[in-house]
């Protein structure tokens, strides 16, 4: 039996959520950068290790200072946040603790995965250690210029909202 | 040495370098002059530097002419508008005209098709429907030339935008991003808009419209070619409405192939256009 959901990524401007999104869905970096106006929307069809069939409804938001001024009605109904930050700009998640607190309250059932982009560019562990130090568990860091990691990040939130099935 | 030997000496002495400056100057006159008056050697000279000059003036063209160029044609088609219009109507009375013939032959045909047909189910119905309604059978006819047609059908979540059913014969873009899209065009609108919680009800766009009928969890939105008439907007409502009545119980537990099925069930009778 197939299934469909629907995936929302956040994250404030510039931290890479369509080249993250392009990644995945082409395999294909872009050095330009345009920014999201709006909303995009991509469909990708994964495998689940049960052998059905997910498809995957992913909508590529346009970046906020905070997701706090995101159109809601963008986020309702969602099965999965995938909240994006930049590993070299510190600002894209100095404030990451209230963000995550803002989510957790607002939309309590939804799958919530918090992700370091451009792990190419800065290593990761000073700020993994910062973060935890905020009580917050970062689930994977990535790369959408080289794609490390980026398969893996959807697939992993597309394994756990199928497993809830 | 004799007077007359020194002052020769003397001569030699001071005027020899005059004569040649004037000697060599004589020579360079003589080849200026040679080349200005023979054509070949001139053009050998100048062509260059004209070639040049003409490539520079031709690249400039745009920018220096350009701006002064249009000016002047805007002054000149604001001075002489009837000359204009003179000029250009036998063109665009053409155009029309074609236009208009070719339109009104297609109608033709499809009339003559219609008044040939006088004794079919379709041609006995909307005798009678002329009979009791009052209006005139021609009238009729020429609204079902451009009736309006159901082209496509989706059943969409709402918040999330999820496709949970669709009736269509078109495999242009994938349904699932049409009902998200939709579903995003909506939400933009609806929160855009101060409008106390208002719902999109319609897109229009040239030849097609989107009718959308709002329910609980989900909405239904319609894909309609031809003429949108007020009449077939209101059955179409009705329609939705007796759809909902079956659908709005069982949505959550019904599969997309289910609900496919239902709206193939319930569209049976209407004229869902194959592309």
């Amino acid at each position: 039996m197939e299934g469909t959901k629907k995936i929302v990524l956040l994250g404030q401007f510039g931290v890479g959520k369509t080249s993250l999104l392009r990644r995945f869905m082409t395999n294909v970096f872009e050095v330009d950068y345009k920014t999201t106006l709006g909303v995009q929307i991509k469909k990708k069809e994964i495998t689940l290790p049960s052998g059905k069939k997910l498809s995957m409804i992913i909508w590529d938001l346009e970046g906020f200072s905070s997701v706090s001024n995101t159109r809601t009605s963008y986020l309702i109904g969602s099965d999965g946040f995938i909240y994006v930050f930049d590993l070299t700009r510190p600002v894209t998640y100095f404030n990451l603790r209230e963000e995550i607190d803002y989510i957790e309250k607002n939309y309590p059932n939804v799958c919530l995965k918090i992700i370091g982009n451009k792990n190419d560019l800065k290593d990761s562990s000073s700020i993994e250690e910062y973060l935890a130090n905020k009580n917050l568990k970062v689930h994977g860091f990535c790369s959408a210029k080289t794609g490390e990691g980026v398969e893996e990040i959807f697939r992993h939130i597309a394994f756990k909202i199928g497993s809830n099935e | 040495m004799v007077k007359e030997d020194k002052l020769q000496l003397l001569r030699d002495i001071l005027l020899i370098d005059d004569r040649e400056v004037a000697q060599a100057i004589n020579r360079r006159i003589e080849t200026i002059t040679d080349t200005i008056e023979r054509r070949e050697k001139l053009s050998e000279k100048v062509d260059p530097i004209i070639e040049e000059r003409l490539k520079l003036f031709v690249e400039e063209i745009p920018l220096s002419l350009g701006p002064v160029i249009t000016d002047t044609l805007k002054k000149q088609i604001a001075e002489s508008k009837d000359q204009v219009v003179e000029a250009l109507y036998p063109i665009m009375g053409k155009m029309i005209k074609r236009y208009i013939q070719s339109e009104i032959e297609l109608l033709s045909e499809n009339m003559n098709r219609k008044v040939n047909d006088t004794f079919s189910v379709v041609a006995v119905k909307r005798k009678f429907r002329a009979l009791f309604t009052g209006v005139k059978e021609s009238d009729l006819m020429l609204s079902e030339l451009d009736a309006p047609n159901v082209n496509e059908v989706f059943v969409i979540q709402k918040g999330s935008g999820i496709l949970l059913g669709n009736l269509s014969h078109t495999a242009t873009v994938d349904k699932d991003m049409i009902s998200g899209m939709l579903t995003a065009i909506k939400s933009f609108v609806e929160d855009a808009f101060e409008g106390g919680g208002q719902d999109l009800e319609a897109i229009n766009y040239e030849l097609y419209s989107i009718h959308i009928q709002n329910f609980h969890t989900y909405y239904i939105a319609v894909v309609i070619s031809g003429t949108y008439t007020k009449s077939f907007e209101n059955k179409l409502e009705n329609r939705l409405l007796k759809l909902s009545k079956s659908l709005s119980p069982r949505i959550s537990t019904l599969t997309k192939e289910a609900i496919d099925g239902v709206l193939i069930e319930f569209f049976k009778k209407w004229r869902v256009q194959k592309k």
